[in-house]
């Protein structure tokens, strides 16, 4: 069953994500600030983790550096979801080394297939690929602006 | 020198005369010699036996050095020879005119009468005559009866025949030998006569030699004798030499001559050509009134000795034609008189006399004669000497002057060099240099010049000495050789020169380079002086050398005056870089001016209102002036002030018009110059003057000095003028600069701060001192310079650390440049734009905060939304109710952040309606705190309410006032901790009400303290960015809408320690 952390301190929002990944049999824990985050991420291993970016203390960028510093974390995917609709915050995300974003507001039905999806390509190790096609979609978009 | 010279001369003389006496007798030795050789030869004729005899006798002579030795002999052996009874032997005198008996023999004894024989030879007849003149032997055999025999002779002797044999030395008959037989008539043969003759020739060399040994011995003892009148002669002449006084040689010369003659009295004559006079110089044993006495030169033993160049014996004085015309003379037994000769040239003669007693010899005349010739020697010398020491003293001064010429002395030094110069060179008791002075001649320099003479010359020649005036007028020499006699002179001049002890005086004109006229030059002697030609030639080189060394120290003058002037102007100068104040530039001037111009006072005239009044003024009794007014019309300074050009007058003294006018000159100074003080733009300031007590000639240099000065002191006033002007305007620009919000800093070429103003300290948070002087990369850390030449138009964003913050500065950059071009200096300008970037950054922020505040709650919305439409998912009623709370809460949010906008905006607009009123505070907050406890949306946290039990009235809008209390409650529920306390309280404080929120939040750094009520501001921490205030306006409209409410909000917050927001309002008066 695959395992979703979630690290958002809206409670709605958490509660949107629970309520629709568990509803696609995904399991979701949930943490309200960055530093539960982390620790619920170094102590369940969740093979994805949904952060939001923008949260009082610890903010979301901090928290994925910190992710990808440690060994028992850095190999765990992290989409951000981001009230941030502008390119520079979507680049960052990806340079930190997030492999995806969402951005508020969100149709929280699409959160399942993306987490499926997500994990399928990284199993088929796309990662780097990924991260490729999403700076690629980045800069189409800039253009196009 | 020459004195040695003639002592050696005159011993060379006697070694000379010594030389030719013994040159003589070696000439003599000779001779014999020579003859003796001849006489050895053999004769024809004659036996051997008596040949030998003729040797033996020979060398018998040879022997013989006495001439009657030699005649003995020969008497003896012709006697014998010849067989008579008398011989005699007859020599003749050197004049061959007479001959004298040296012996005769008869029978073996002397003929003592024969010694006393004297032949007269050219007059009487006799047989010695006739052999001394035929120079040959001859014989009488008759003798009685013969004519050429001298009877008395004859008789005496007794003869009956006789021969008679000359004597022949050096072919001359020197001698006569006369046989005589008395017994019986004899017949001399041929043989005998040879034989005779070879004896006579052997006698004659015998005798010759004989004599001349014993003349020989006659010049040796000459020489001893003359050596020794020599030796005295010398003893006298170096005893005459030694003293080159003539006066003194000629006295000394008559007391030797006396003495050394045995004269009663001497005298010695000095000849004068011209006149053809004798003139008596010295006397011994006669009056001294003789002295001075003179006679023709043709007159007495003296004219006689003058005709014949030689030693006169006038053994009969009385007895001479033309005697000397002087009784002094007349009771004179007998005199010679000497001339005295030097060189071709008669000096005078030389006289002793007798009176009884005593008679003077030829030796007695060669002896005057060598002492006329020493004294003539001694009279040359002291001449010598005397012309030598004028020519020494002549020289002498030529030196004095010259090295008074050689040195650049000053003026005064000169002029009393030239004085000593004169003095020294004409053997002067004392002089004086005079001037021209004004109109007259004033003392300028001397030498021993006596008090008398000095105070009566310092104030101008005396008019009693006019001639003096007019000699340097005329640019001749004047000479006074007896004052008391000269009646050019006036009885005060003649009286004075009395008191100061001179006699006589030289006037020598010497030009002044600065005057048409000349001064003069005086010399003033102790006793009575006449003018010789070395004298002129002495006055002409001294006014020559006077006139060189006067413009000589008249360039040195020059230059000194160039210096001082050039001095001053350095100190004027400094004054000028040190003093600003006019009345401070004022006064240093009349300081320096008469320092500058050797005068005694010095006054600044300015112009007032028409009117010139003494501002500054130096000098004796000038300080009473100081303030005067004169109208700039009026004589002397007005002169100066209309004519724009100096003024000079040497001596005011009696022109009342003038000294009327100058209250200065009323207090006793007598020379004024004054030049015009120019202002800016070719006004005229007034008047500069210099005052001198005693008359005096202002050159040129001078009145161009003081010029200078007056320019340099124009420009000194002006200066201050424009200094004041300039410091006027200094003190605006400080006063711009130092309120002018723009931080202005200034580098100088170096790149050195020179200036820093307020605003600069301001913006970059470093004082003025710190900055000075260094550079703003050692103030700032950072250069401010574009990099480029020319400083770019434009601004420029830079960025310094103040504090350890980045602070951005808006930045423009200009060059100052110098006049020929060359950067001098750059000045830049800047503003702190870090709260304009701020609000850049915060405006992006706030795009972001307002897109993260108006997408997080439509996330909600839209996902509850979706969710809750989900087919496959059924969802329980409670699900679904918690589903749809949300969607309505975040709906609320939503609304409240566009209110937020909406007030920001209204703010920004000016819209912003305040409805003041009464309002109880207390009742305000407590219904806040109810709503929000009711709301339920205190998460977690626990209100603690401070508030008094009476009302809190303020002057208020009662929604606004909700408003405020609601940001504050609202932003402490944020940002406190879950669960924490919210302390709210209100009191009534000094005339106010202030109401205060406090948190257990992280709390707010001081930096911060300020910005937070910025429009768009959110605290560093992003912890404040969370919920509905996250926009960060709820704190900026807070403060907005206390301001409007007349109030004031802050916060009282410690990093860590949770924060307190306050605000106050008006109380209400009622």
């Amino acid at each position: 069953m695959t395992k979703v952390l979630v690290i958002d301190d809206e409670a709605p929002i958490r509660l949107l994500c629970k309520v629709n990944l568990e509803a696609e049999g995904m399991e979701v824990i949930e943490a309200a600030d960055g530093p539960s985050g982390l620790d619920a991420a170094r102590e369940t291993t969740p093979d994805v983790i949904l952060l939001d970016v923008m949260m009082p203390g610890l903010d979301g960028w901090r928290v994925a550096e910190q992710l990808l510093e440690d060994g028992r974390t850095n190999e765990i995917p992290i989409i951000f979801l981001t009230a941030r609709a502008e390119f520079r915050d979507r680049a960052r995300g990806l340079d930190i080394g997030g492999v995806d974003y969402v951005t508020k507001p969100f149709n929280p039905l699409v959160l399942a297939p993306l987490v499926d999806d997500l994990l399928g390509r990284l199993q088929r190790g796309q990662r780097d690929e990924l991260r490729r096609e999403k700076l690629t979609e980045l800069r189409s978009l800039m253009e196009t602006e | 020198m020459p004195l040695l010279l003639a002592a050696a001369a005159y011993l060379g003389t006697i070694a000379v005369a010594l030389a030719v006496a013994l040159v003589a007798s070696l000439t003599a030795v000779w001779v014999l010699v020579r003859a003796r050789t001849r006489a050895a030869r053999p004769e024809a004729g004659t036996s051997q036996g008596e040949l030998e005899a003729v040797a033996a006798i020979s060398n018998a002579l040879a022997q013989t050095h006495d001439d009657r030795a030699v005649a003995r002999l020969l008497l003896r052996e012709a006697g014998s020879m010849a067989g008579v009874e008398v011989a005699c032997l007859a020599v003749l005198d050197a004049d061959g005119k007479t001959a004298r008996g040296l012996l005769g023999r008869a029978e073996g004894a002397d003929l003592d009468w024969f010694t006393e024989t004297v032949f007269d030879l050219e007059r009487e007849p006799s047989g010695v005559a006739t052999a001394a003149f035929e120079a040959e032997p001859f014989t009488v055999e008759d003798a009685a009866g013969s004519p050429r025999l001298s009877r008395p002779l004859v008789e005496a002797v007794g003869a009956r025949s006789a021969a008679f044999v000359p004597l022949i030395a050096e072919g001359r008959v020197i001698a006569v030998l006369v046989l005589c037989s008395t017994s019986e008539p004899k017949t001399f043969s041929d043989q005998e006569l040879t034989l005779l003759q070879t004896l006579a020739a052997e006698a004659a060399l015998a005798l010759d030699r004989a004599r001349s040994t014993s003349a020989l011995a006659q010049a040796l003892a000459d020489n001893e004798r003359r050596m020794a009148e020599q030796s005295a002669l010398l003893r006298a002449a170096k005893s005459l030499t030694s003293d080159l006084q003539l006066d003194a040689v000629l006295h000394r010369l008559v007391e030797q001559v006396a003495e050394l003659l045995g004269a009663d009295a001497a005298d010695c004559y000095l000849y004068d050509r011209d006149r053809h006079v004798l003139r008596c110089e010295a006397v011994q044993g006669l009056s001294p009134e003789l002295i001075g006495f003179e006679f023709a030169a043709d007159r007495g033993a003296a004219g006689e000795a003058l005709r014949q160049g030689k030693p006169v014996i006038a053994a009969a004085y009385s007895g001479l034609d033309k005697p000397v015309p002087n009784e002094a003379y007349a009771d004179f037994a007998d005199a010679i008189v000497a001339p005295m000769r030097w060189s071709e040239s008669l000096q005078g003669v030389l006289g002793v006399g007798t009176r009884g007693g005593r008679r003077f010899t030829v030796e007695d005349a060669n002896l005057l004669e060598a002492y006329a010739g020493l004294a003539s020697l001694a009279l040359a010398n002291a001449q010598a000497f005397d012309a030598r020491t004028r020519q020494a003293r002549v020289q002498r001064g030529f030196f004095r002057i010259a090295s008074a010429l050689g040195q650049s002395l000053s003026l005064a030094a000169t002029l009393d060099a030239v004085a000593h110069a004169a003095n020294e060179a004409f053997a002067g008791a004392f002089a004086a240099v005079l001037m021209p002075r004004g109109s007259t001649l004033g003392l300028a320099g001397s030498t021993e010049l006596p008090a008398a003479l000095a105070d009566a010359l310092d104030s101008g020649l005396p008019e009693s000495a006019g001639c003096l005036r007019t000699a340097a007028a005329d640019n001749r020499v004047l000479a006074s050789p007896e004052i008391s006699e000269d009646d050019r002179f006036e009885l005060a001049w003649v009286e004075l020169a009395g008191r100061a002890g001179c006699r006589s005086l030289l006037a020598v004109p010497v030009a002044s380079p600065r005057e048409e006229t000349s001064g003069l030059v005086i010399v003033f002697f102790a006793e009575p002086r006449s003018l010789a030609d070395e004298d002129l030639e002495l006055a002409r080189h001294l006014a020559d050398a006077a006139r060189g060394a006067l413009q000589r120290s008249e360039l040195y003058e020059a230059e000194r005056t160039a210096r001082a002037l050039s001095q001053q102007l350095a100190r004027t100068g400094g004054v000028l870089a040190t003093e600003l104040e006019p009345t401070a530039v004022l006064d240093e001037v009349v300081q320096q001016a008469p320092a500058l111009l050797g005068a005694e006072a010095c006054a600044i005239r300015i112009l007032e209102e028409d009117q010139l009044v003494v501002s500054a003024a130096s000098g004796e009794g000038t300080q009473d002036a100081v303030g005067t007014r004169a109208p700039s019309t009026a004589w002397l300074s007005g002169d100066v002030f209309q004519s724009r050009a100096p003024l000079a007058i040497d001596d005011v003294s009696g022109d009342w018009r003038l000294i009327e006018v100058d209250p200065i000159l009323q207090t006793g100074y007598a020379g004024f110059l004054g030049v015009p003080l120019s202002g800016l733009e070719g006004a005229l300031h007034g008047v500069l003057a210099v005052y001198a007590l005693r008359p005096r000639t202002w050159r040129p240099e001078e009145v161009e000095a003081l010029q200078a000065l007056a320019a340099n002191t124009s420009a000194a006033l002006s200066n201050a003028e424009l200094y004041s002007r300039v410091s006027l305007e200094k003190e605006r620009s400080v006063a711009i600069l130092a309120n002018i919000a723009d931080g202005i800093v200034a580098v100088d070429r170096d790149g050195k701060v020179v200036l820093w103003n307020a605003a600069a300290e301001e913006i970059t948070g470093i004082p003025e001192d710190e900055a000075l002087g260094r550079t703003p990369v050692q103030v700032l850390q950072r250069t401010l310079e574009s990099g480029e030449e020319d400083a770019p138009g434009g601004q420029r964003l830079v960025s310094i650390v103040k504090g350890g913050e980045e602070v951005w500065l808006s930045l423009s950059e200009a060059a100052m440049r110098d006049p020929l071009g060359a950067i001098a200096g750059r000045i830049f300008a800047f503003r702190d734009i870090s709260a304009d970037r701020l609000v850049e950054e915060i405006k992006s922020d706030f795009v972001a905060a307002v897109s993260h505040g108006l997408r997080t709650p439509l996330t909600s919305i839209y996902g509850f939304a979706e969710t809750l439409l989900r087919q496959d998912v059924l969802f329980g009623e409670e699900e679904r109710r918690t589903f749809l709370g949300y969607i309505a809460s975040e709906s609320e949010r939503l609304t409240e952040i566009v209110d937020q906008l909406l007030n920001v905006a209204r703010l920004d607009a000016g819209d912003l309606q305040v409805d003041l009123g009464r309002i109880d505070v207390g009742s305000v907050v407590s219904e806040v705190v109810e709503t929000v406890e009711e709301s339920g949306t205190t998460n977690g946290h626990r209100f603690e309410l401070d508030l008094p039990s009476e009302p809190l009235a303020a002057e208020a809008d009662r929604d606004k006032l909700r408003q405020v209390f609601n940001i504050l409650v609202d932003n402490a529920l944020k940002y406190s901790p879950r669960g924490g306390t919210v302390t709210v309280g209100a009191r009534l404080r000094e005339g106010t009400v202030e109401v205060r929120v406090g948190d257990e939040g992280i709390g707010i750094p001081q930096g911060e303290h300020d910005r937070i009520f910025r429009k768009f501001y959110r605290a560093e921490s992003v912890g404040r960015d969370g919920g509905g205030g996250g926009t960060g306006l709820g704190l900026f409209i807070a403060k907005e809408l206390v301001n409007a409410m007349g109030g004031r909000i802050w916060v009282d917050s410690t990093e860590g320690a949770g924060a307190s927001f306050a605000f106050e309002l008006p109380a209400s008066r009622e």
